[in-house]
């Protein structure tokens, strides 16, 4: 209960702080600055964006045809006659001579051309969505119906699917066939409803949209009928304005927390609230407390404005405080403004990402549930998602946050705070502060254990970069990567002990302490695997990532070995010793799993 | 104003600059963001276009089709990435089910010619990524398809547009008009915004760690020492944008016209440093400068693209060697802002540093 109240008056004397600073003149500027951001925005939406004008030039010898290139500002049309046009070839990167199209055979020529097509397209389209006679002009549709399938999605990750053997006519189905009614052949709208909906489409490819079309070409506007031009795979864009809206506010306010922080560390101004007899937990709390209920609040208010359900703030909730998590240790470790813009800009940028691409692929890709944002897309669309995918889309983040105010809580102290040390040492102080100082055997299981969810992330990370290539160099690339992160992941508790203390690794401790890491690790991963990631491990990917855990002495075997050769590595050459120890290990650690997967043999 | 004491400050922040290694971290940042980038656009490109990938364009994709007999079969049947069955519906239906098939087509018998349009189902299964492949696939088909319809019913148009001859696409994608027209403007301003959030941490840190007293003792004067401070961010902009020019050269995207990019660069920079510098100067304090700051950046940033000829644009026309004579106004009236700015700027520490010592 008393603990309750000094988190209330934390939290207040935070608040009453924070406005004083920021008074300053801040609350006029801030408000005519978002008038004129206001004002820009609209101005922007009505000129478009002028980043690729007259990036290509067009040799054209009818005005007809040059009248219907010259509203597209990427193109700088020139009007010639034909021999004129002929000869000079090299100026343009493309010249339309009676009709006909010819580009330059370079990679801008071509580019040139692309584009022209699209405005092409889009300029016929104009003129068949005018036609009296519907029909004639569009006498195609295609009804896009999507089929639930009962297989779990692991058969056909990355575009495989069980082919059909050839050669033996047409397949036959296995299970017992459902009578599917026949379609009725005709569309059921009137020519005038969708001659409307036509002219919306055509009109959303504005200068704006331009932009946007290398992500999502074409939109289908009229339910489940579209033309064959209009067919395009279900990718929504909703998901780069989700991250504009809901997580760039939470990243500026979590800023001001981080600089809450940062400012009692200069000059040694937190003392005060160090020497009050009240908990560290409850200082970080009230501190956080009043940005967290902010953060809250304006996503509340965002998701009122939208008309969404409430049910978007329940994933919002880890995000919010997975933020709030880096802004505290970001700001416990920095030691000047400049260490304190980069780290936070690098974190800003790492954290978006990983919440922002795989949700791109949202409708697409089960991958997507990695990142909580698909969550909040699927809600805004409508479309129900379950208890488990909440945790496997959340869970993560929970953790890592959970792990990361542990270690604050424990380092929040004069010692740590005030001290000026450089930026790497200051975070193994920092790890080594949470780690029991008699028992380094405990410590190492311990630290194991804890990398578990920070292991998983950076790897989950890694798939998410690497799902985008090719199918080969993908599966390759993630082994290495999912390899190195384990191996540093293990060697953190390791070299830290190690820096402290070199002369503690007589030959038995180290194989102690070896062995002691690689059963953490093992349990950590158990534990973390069992509780969330199951949908992962069931994909190809999931093999590669996760492999290891099929036997137990088997993987218990790998990480013991692979930490022993970091820490041989480690005795025999120092601390230079490390970079070839990983190395070294990342390789036996690829071996093993290449071994498992069945590719050597 | 000396400009030995502006040098002097400029080699103290590079020092505490190299010491921190938060450049190192700077620099990380951007290839991460470049990274990025571009593996979003290989994967999205190789999604939308598979054939792009030579990989996958071997790869037949088994669908059904249902119904009616029409000239689109054929279509289908000639189509290399396609295997065609034709087959019962509801047979159709489950062996999509079984993820057996990727697509199941049904075809009603509307005529050619007939005053209603001919509406194929299209069945293909929820959250899968294969069945975007096939859609790609099918949507050219389709378009050749409806291409046939239109001749049929032409007589009912009220007016043809005017014919193009688009010759067969070699398929380059939209890859060379992301790079030029968004990637390489968008990196080698990047440094320029870096570094003028940097500018601020540098001049608001004097501040708030109370080493002003000590200035007081030195023969530098406070408007020296924001020179300084702008000067050291305004020299990383081009080092920075340079790197990145020669990046992207060494991974064949050839740069047109190098030295004069790195011009527009830095003079716009040098602008938005200077407006660092300000806001520093003004709030004293890092939170309420980054915060201004940050927010106006935003607003500066979409009003200048909204403009033709802006920076930006200039950077993607200089590098495909499109730019006209226009650039050198455009750059004139910069510099000139930036000459104003710097003025302004002066006068402002100038007075900031009387007020400051009258106390």
């Amino acid at each position: 209960m008393s603990a309750g109240r000094d988190i209330a008056t934390i939290a207040r004397w935070e608040v009453k702080k924070t406005f004083s600073v920021m008074s300053r003149n801040i609350l006029p500027v801030a408000i005519v600055l978002f008038v004129l951001l206001v004002l820009v925005t609209g101005f922007a939406a009505q000129s478009g964006l002028h980043i690729q004008d007259g990036m290509y030039r067009i040799g054209v010898d009818d005005p007809k045809v040059a009248a219907i290139f010259a509203s597209d500002a990427r193109f700088t049309v020139y009007q010639e006659s034909d021999p004129g046009l002929a000869g000079n070839n090299g100026v343009y990167d493309l010249v339309i001579i009676k009709g006909v199209i010819s580009a330059n055979p370079t990679e801008k020529g071509l580019s040139a051309e692309n584009a022209l097509e699209r405005d092409y397209a889009q300029y016929k389209n104009s003129v068949y969505a005018n036609e009296s006679d519907l029909f004639a002009a569009y006498p195609l549709w295609i009804d896009t119906q999507s089929v639930e399938s009962e297989l779990n999605f692991s058969a056909t990750q990355n575009g495989q699917y069980m082919q059909v053997a050839p050669g033996r006519g047409p397949p036959l189905p296995q299970g017992p066939v459902e009578n599917v009614p026949t379609p009725s052949p005709t569309l059921g709208i009137t020519q005038e409803d969708l001659r409307q909906e036509l002219a919306t489409s055509s009109q959303e490819n504005t200068q704006v949209s331009r932009y946007t079309d290398v992500l999502s070409p074409g939109q289908a506007a009229m339910g489940s009928f579209v033309t064959p031009d209009q067919l395009s795979p279900p990718l929504p864009f909703d998901s780069i304005i989700l991250v504009f809206v809901f997580i760039f506010p939470l990243y500026f306010t979590s800023q001001f927390f981080m600089m809450s922080i940062m400012n009692e560390r200069i000059e040694r101004q937190g003392e005060p609230l160090l020497s009050l007899p009240v908990k560290t937990s409850s200082i970080i709390i009230g501190k956080m407390l009043p940005y967290f209920l902010g953060m809250l609040a304006i996503c509340a208010g965002i998701t009122l404005y939208i008309r969404a359900s409430p049910l978007v703030l329940l994933p919002l909730i880890p995000i919010i405080i997975f933020f709030l998590a880096n802004a505290l240790v970001i700001g416990m470790l920095s030691r000047s403004f400049k260490e304190l813009s980069f780290i936070s800009i690098f974190f800003s940028t790492v954290a978006t990402s990983y919440l922002f691409f795989p949700s791109i692929f949202a409708n697409v890709h089960v991958i997507s549930l990695v990142s909580p944002l698909t969550l909040i897309v699927l809600t805004i669309q409508g479309t129900a998602w379950t208890v488990s995918d909440y945790v496997y889309a959340t869970a993560l983040f929970w953790l890592t946050a959970a792990v990361l105010f542990y270690i604050a809580a424990q380092n929040f102290n004069e010692e740590r705070l005030f001290s000026e040390k450089k930026f790497l040492p200051r975070i193994r102080e920092f790890v080594s502060g949470i780690l029991p100082q008699r028992h380094p055997y405990a410590a190492l299981f311990l630290l194991a254990v804890f990398s578990i969810p920070f292991v998983f992330m950076a790897q989950m990370m890694g798939l998410v970069v690497f799902f985008n290539l090719p199918m080969p160099y993908s599966l390759v690339l993630l082994l290495v990567l999912a390899a190195l992160i384990e191996e540093m992941a293990k060697t953190a508790g390791i070299y830290t002990l190690f820096v402290r203390d070199p002369s503690f690794f007589s030959w038995k401790n180290l194989i102690l302490a070896c062995a002691t890491t690689a059963i953490g690790f093992l349990v950590g991963e158990k534990l973390l695997l069992f509780a969330t990631l199951t949908q992962i491990t069931e994909s190809v990917f999931g093999s590669v990532l996760f492999l290891s855990l099929g036997v137990l002495w088997m993987p218990l075997l790998l990480h013991f070995a692979c930490v022993l050769i970091i820490a041989c590595s480690l005795k025999a050459g120092g601390r230079k010793g490390l970079i070839p120890g990983l190395i070294a290990a990342t390789v036996v650690h690829c071996c093993y799993n290449l071994y498992i997967l069945g590719w050597i043999r | 104003m000396k400009a030995w004491h502006i040098a002097v400050v400029a080699k103290k922040e590079f020092h505490g600059l190299a010491s921190e290694k938060t450049i190192l971290l700077a620099v990380l940042l951007q290839v991460f963001i470049a990274l990025f980038s571009s593996f979003l656009m290989v994967g999205l490109t190789s999604m939308y276009d598979p054939a792009a990938l030579s990989g996958y364009s071997h790869f037949r994709y088994d669908i059904a089709y249902a119904g009616n007999e029409t000239p689109l079969l054929g279509y289908l049947e000639g189509s290399t990435a396609l295997r065609v069955h034709q087959m019962d519906l509801s047979a159709a239906i489950e062996l999509l089910k079984e993820r057996r098939l990727s697509a199941v087509l049904y075809v009603p018998d509307t005529r050619p010619d007939s005053d209603d349009p001919v509406k194929i189902t299209l069945y293909t299964l929820t959250d899968d990524l294969q069945g975007a492949v096939v859609d790609v696939r099918l949507k050219s088909v389709f378009l050749q398809y409806e291409q046939d319809l239109r001749t049929v019913r032409a007589s009912r148009l009220d007016v043809t547009p005017i014919p193009l001859q688009v010759p067969a696409s070699a398929g380059s994608g939209d890859f060379f008009g992301f790079v030029y027209g968004l990637l390489v403007p968008l990196l080698v301003f990047l440094p320029g915004i870096l570094s003028a959030a940097l500018v601020i941490d540098l001049v608001t840190e004097e501040y708030q760690h109370g080493t002003l007293e000590t200035l007081v003792s030195t023969p530098v004067t406070f408007a020296e020492m924001v020179w300084g401070k702008v000067l050291t961010c305004a020299i990383l902009v081009p080092v920075q944008a340079g790197a990145w020019i020669l990046l992207l050269s060494a991974n064949r995207i050839a740069i047109a016209n190098p030295i004069l990019i790195l011009l527009h660069v830095t003079l716009a920079s040098s602008l938005l440093i200077l407006l660092g510098a300000v806001c520093a100067l003004h709030y004293r304090e890092r939170t309420a400068a980054q915060f201004v700051f940050s927010t106006a950046l935003v607003v500066i940033l979409l009003f200048v693209l909204a403009l033709p000829y802006n920076p930006l644009n200039l950077v993607a026309r200089l590098s495909v060697g499109t730019a006209g004579a226009e650039q050198w106004v455009v750059l004139g009236a910069i510099g000139l802002t930036v000459l104003a700015l710097g003025y302004g700027m002066q006068k402002y520490a100038g007075r900031i540093w009387r007020e400051q010592s009258g106390k």
